[in-house]
Order: structure tokens, then C-alpha cells, then sequence
């Protein structure tokens, strides 16, 4: 079998020397015709892209660079969670933020398994027919959040007595308890992104600000349209809410408000700008509710900037580019982001170069900075939040 | 959960026009036994609406009262009650008063109530809203707990009704659609509690008597 493989990527190999016209026709031709080939041509065509962008990461590439900080704030509970799984399939990275309701063992189980459904479903779905990119990762993702959904109503069992979870032992089983999931997967020529609830992803791209979802509040029309044709009801009481209960219009768990609360996801696959996509922001809503996507990008893009590898060691302030009110609220925060940033230098040195280690360190300071200026803002939620650095590593 | 739950049956009243009184009652609860018709019966005050629900749980009616008279303990199958404590009384006496928090996602942190009515005899209890950040003001509650006819095993039929000012901004359908929501949801969860002690407690106590006062 392997024998065979190879010599079937020396042909196609072979095939991609007789000009680009002719090894993109044969490598369609290829997908149309076994499985087994497909994976191959995927395989040329990885070669061919290193050979065109000797620089440009590939399959095998390195991870992003990244940061996450999750705090419980002035809530009562912890009942966000958050997953990064660097290289969780080849050459694909994971990214999830779940902020959970009614109890955390729904969010739990969502870190906990989000990662390992999708890997499941992308590692099925790549052995499929289905030869466009956004309809397959659609397809992925839509699946993987109906399982969670489904796994989310036996939460309890599968997660174990976990010790935040504090749902009375007699009740059989808790359908009011749920969580938003904002997922990300950062492959090495698209971001996919897909989004249930009104935790958020934001790109920044070629300095402009992108927002990769869009909160599914009840009151937004087509959301507010699609519950009234199923027979439910918004009803304003503090905010738009499902039977004035919750907040959201879709929620992995939540089952005793189906159908009109739902777990399908919006997706979204985008390519990747090399030389224009700076980074990523997941986040709960307790940082969107009182930063706006814009104020978070300016303060995710001086703290990399400052960081750059090359650049000099002085830092200025992260929260210059912030007007004279913000930047005065989150004078504080800046101060006790750089108290707490400075302990993961320590634990960097071992492992990696001071440079890289150093834009790790960015990121995280980043995220930190924008925990603290949400909780300098009266946030009044849990704060999680994920910086991914989105430039390509220099290869080494 | 599905929405349309088949053996919940909603019976949902008109606010009852107060023609030149300051209350009137509300009549024609239909399905609610005759012997406890005059704790379910509300006077329902200009600007409040008033609802009632029935749930059939196919177990004894003393199990099903084991679990709906303890005012110190609702969250043993009321799932949206995070915890639960007595500021006043012992939570047996008429006038106890509890503290409730409320799981988060909800529109409410905290609900203080006020013991009103708990007959163990005819198993009836009541409790009054007190205070606290929901927006349900002068509201008041009473369950009732009955034993039904059934040709198979034991049947028991529970009553919930309430009276609850309308609050400013919402209509008496949006207010009544709300509580309902909550009411009936704590009602079909004290079925599934019951049935699943009931299916727990079978094998080693088939004979265990719920009823521990």
C-alpha cells in the first residue's frame, strides 16, 4: 500500500512538471476518479505551493502563535470554557470559545469534546466526494455542533462530578442548562469559523475589522422570523428573549426550548490574505457587550505590534491608540496587564527562541489587556477571550 | 421538551373586567377538583392577568407531595432555582420566608417568597412573592396535589395556578406566556423527578412510605 502511494506520488509529481495548465487538469481529474488519489493530488499540490511560496506555511507548518485568558469577573460562577488545540488534525489548528447558562457542565463538555467532534468529522469528510472547500467544512461543522448538541442533553454523565457543576443529583436530567460556541479552525488556506449564540469571532485584516459571526439575538429579524414560524415567542423582558426566558436564539442544549432555541451553526469559510490577515479574536460576550470590535483590534494590533520579533524592546503604552476617555479607563488595566505578562517569560525561555516566545507573550498580553478593559468596563458576565496571531512564522 | 407536552394541559383565562369593582374573582378554572376549587380561585386586581396549569404524573399522589411541600427545598425538582435559603421560620410555619438565587441566563438573580398556605391534609401550598429582581410583583401561587382515577397504576393530578401584577411595558398575553414557560417547565420536571425516584426506590423499597412528616 505504501509502496503503491509513493509511486503514485512520483507520477503526479512527474505530472506537475509538464506546466501548471496541465497539473491543475490532471489533478482534477484525479479527484474525480479514487479516493486513495485524492489524498495524493492534496499532496502535489502541497509541494507545488511550497515550491511557488518557499516562505508560505503548508501542511506541517508551524502552529499560530496565541493567547487565552478566561476570568470569572463579577459573576457569581465560572461557566465559560475555552479550547486551543494547536495541530488538532494536519496542518489545522482549533480554537473554541463556550460560554455557558444555567450551569457549566454544557460549556464544559463543549471544551472538552468540540475539538475531538470536529476532528472526527473533518477526518471523515476529507475522504469525501465533496471537492469545495466551503461546502465540506460547512458540512463538518454543522454535523460536529449537532452531536455536541445531542452529547450536551448527557452532559453530566460523560463530563463526570465535575465540582463547578451544581445541578441537585435527583433532577434526571437538565434541559435548561447550555452554552453559546463560537469555534475556529485556522487551516493553512482557510479560516473557518462557526458561530451558535452571541459569542463572537472578529478578524483584523489589512487593518480593517472583520466580524466572522453574527450574534444570534432573538430580536434579529431573520432569527425573530424563524422562531415566530415555529411557534414561539420573543418577549422583551430585560433584553429580547425566547418566552422571556433566554437571551439567546441559539444555544447548544437549552432542550427545553426547542425548537426555537437551536444548535445549527453559521458558517463561515474564508481564504487566507498572506501579507493582509494581522489576527483573530474569539470572545464571550462579556467582553463584546461593553468593547466594540473596533476598540478590540486597536488594542490586539499595538500589543503585536510592539512585540514584533524585530522590533526594539521598548514597549509604548498598549492603549495609546484609544481616545483620551478609553484610554484613562484602561490606564489601570494596562498597568496590571504588564504585572501579570511578566510571569510567562520565565516559562518561554526553555522551550523556544527569546523572539518567538516573545509574540507568544504578545498574544497573550493581548488577551489579557482586553479582559481587564472589559472588567475596568463594568463587564458583569465571565470574560474569555483567544488573540490568534495570523502571520505566517518565518520558516526555520 | 417539546413544546406542545401532551399531558400538560394549560388552561389559560381572560383577565376578568372589573366592572365598577376593585377585584373580581376568577371563575371557571375548569379540570380543578371541587374540594380545593377556592384556593385556586384568584382575586385578580385591575392590571394583572392570572393563569392556571395541570400536570398528570403517573405516580402516588403521597410521592408527588413528598417533593411539592418542601418550601425550604424547591430546588429538589424546580431546575431553574440555584439554591435556597430560609431568612425567616423554619419553612414548615405559614409565614417562613426563603431567599431564592436563580441559575444564570435568566432575567432574575433573586427571589424573596413568603409561605402562605401549606396543608398537608388536603396538600395544598401556596407561596407569595415578596420581592426580588424578576419583575413579577404581587404574585402568588398556590399548588394543589390530587389523587386521580386511572385504570392502570396510580395516577395524581397536579394543580398550579397564580395571580401577577402585568409589568410595565409588557402585556398581560407577554406576562402570561412568560410565567407560564417557568411554571410549566417546573411541572414537567416534577414529573421526571418523580418517576425517576420512583424507578430508583422499586427495587429495594417497593413499600417505602414518601410521606416522612
Amino acid at each position: 500500500m505504501a509502496e503503491i502511494c509513493c509511486e503514485a506520488a512520483a507520477a503526479a509529481a512527474g505530472s506537475d512538471q509538464k506546466g501548471e495548465c496541465a497539473g491543475s487538469r490532471a489533478a482534477r481529474r484525479r479527484r474525480m476518479e479514487i479516493r486513495r488519489l485524492r489524498v495524493v493530488a492534496e499532496e502535489a499540490s502541497a509541494k507545488r505551493r511550497r515550491l511557488e511560496a518557499d516562505e508560505e506555511d503548508a501542511v506541517g507548518g508551524r502552529a499560530p502563535r496565541y493567547g487565552v485568558t478566561s476570568v470569572c469577573g463579577r459573576r457569581r460562577d465560572m461557566e465559560d470554557a475555552v479550547t486551543a488545540r494547536p495541530e488538532f488534525i494536519n496542518g489545522h489548528h482549533f480554537f473554541g470559545v463556550f460560554d455557558g447558562h444555567g450551569c457549566s457542565h454544557v460549556a464544559t463538555s463543549c471544551g472538552e469534546r468540540m475539538h475531538q467532534i470536529v476532528a472526527e468529522e473533518a477526518t471523515a469528510a476529507a475522504g469525501s466526494s465533496v471537492s469545495d472547500e466551503t461546502a465540506r467544512w460547512r458540512g463538518v461543522m454543522e454535523k460536529s455542533y449537532a452531536r455536541m448538541d445531542a452529547e450536551a442533553v448527557v452532559s453530566r454523565e460523560t463530563a463526570g462530578p465535575a465540582p463547578t457543576c451544581r445541578c441537585e443529583m435527583q433532577l434526571p436530567k437538565c434541559d435548561h442548562v447550555g452554552s453559546t460556541a463560537v469555534v475556529a479552525v485556522v487551516g493553512p488556506r482557510h479560516l473557518v469559523v462557526a458561530n451558535c449564540g452571541d459569542s463572537r469571532a472578529v478578524l483584523s485584516s489589512g487593518g480593517a475589522t472583520i466580524p466572522l459571526s453574527a450574534d444570534h439575538k432573538p430580536d434579529r429579524p431573520d432569527e425573530l422570523e424563524r422562531i415566530h414560524a415555529a411557534g414561539g415567542r420573543v418577549i422583551f423582558w430585560d433584553g429580547a428573549r425566547v418566552f422571556g426566558m433566554l437571551a439567546m436564539s441559539r444555544a447548544i442544549g437549552d432542550s427545553y426550548l426547542k425548537p426555537f432555541v437551536i444548535s445549527d451553526p453559521e458558517v463561515l469559510v474564508v481564504e487566507r490574505k498572506d501579507g493582509e490577515d494581522e489576527f483573530l479574536i474569539l470572545a464571550s460576550d462579556g467582553l463584546w457587550d461593553v468593547v466594540s470590535n473596533e476598540v478590540a483590534c486597536k488594542v490586539v494590533r499595538t500589543c503585536l505590534r510592539n512585540r514584533a520579533p524585530r522590533g526594539g524592546r521598548e514597549r509604548s503604552s498598549p492603549t495609546s491608540n484609544l481616545s483620551p476617555r478609553q484610554s484613562s479607563a484602561s490606564g489601570g488595566s494596562s498597568s496590571s496587564g504588564d504585572e501579570e505578562a511578566g510571569g510567562p517569560s520565565g516559562d518561554g525561555a526553555g522551550s523556544e527562541s527569546d523572539g518567538e516566545s516573545a509574540e507568544d507573550r504578545a498574544c497573550a498580553e493581548a488577551a489579557i489587556l482586553l479582559t481587564k478593559l472589559a472588567l475596568a468596563r463594568q463587564s458583569a458576565d465571565n470574560v474569555s477571550v483567544v488573540v490568534i496571531n495570523l502571520r505566517r512564522r518565518p520558516r526555520s | 421538551m417539546p413544546y406542545a407536552a401532551t399531558r400538560t394541559s394549560p388552561q389559560q383565562h381572560s383577565r376578568v373586567a372589573s366592572n365598577g369593582r376593585a377585584v373580581a374573582a376568577c371563575a371557571g378554572h375548569a379540570g380543578v377538583p371541587d374540594e380545593v376549587a377556592r384556593h385556586h380561585e384568584h382575586a385578580v386586581a385591575a392590571g394583572q392577568c392570572c393563569s392556571v396549569m395541570v400536570q398528570s404524573i403517573a405516580a402516588p399522589a403521597d410521592a408527588v407531595w413528598s417533593l411539592v411541600r418542601r418550601f425550604d427545598q424547591p430546588q429538589g425538582y424546580k431546575r431553574f432555582i440555584r439554591s435556597c435559603h430560609l431568612v425567616d421560620g423554619d419553612g414548615v410555619e405559614v409565614g417562613s420566608v426563603r431567599e431564592l438565587l436563580v441559575v444564570s441566563g435568566l432575567p432574575a438573580e433573586n427571589s424573596r417568597e413568603r409561605l402562605e398556605i401549606r396543608d398537608d391534609e388536603r396538600r395544598v401550598i401556596s407561596f407569595r412573592i415578596l420581592g426580588g429582581d424578576h419583575r413579577l410583583a404581587n404574585y402568588r401561587s398556590v399548588t394543589t396535589v390530587h389523587e386521580a382515577a386511572s385504570e392502570g397504576g396510580p395516577l395524581t393530578m397536579v394543580v398550579e395556578s397564580y395571580v401577577v401584577d402585568v409589568p410595565p411595558g409588557n402585556t398581560v398575553e407577554e406576562t402570561r406566556i412568560f410565567v407560564d414557560t417557568i411554571v410549566r417547565c417546573n411541572l414537567q420536571s416534577l414529573e421526571d423527578t418523580v418517576i425517576r425516584q420512583q424507578a430508583m426506590a422499586a427495587p429495594a423499597a417497593p413499600h417505602n412510605d414518601h410521606n416522612h412528616s
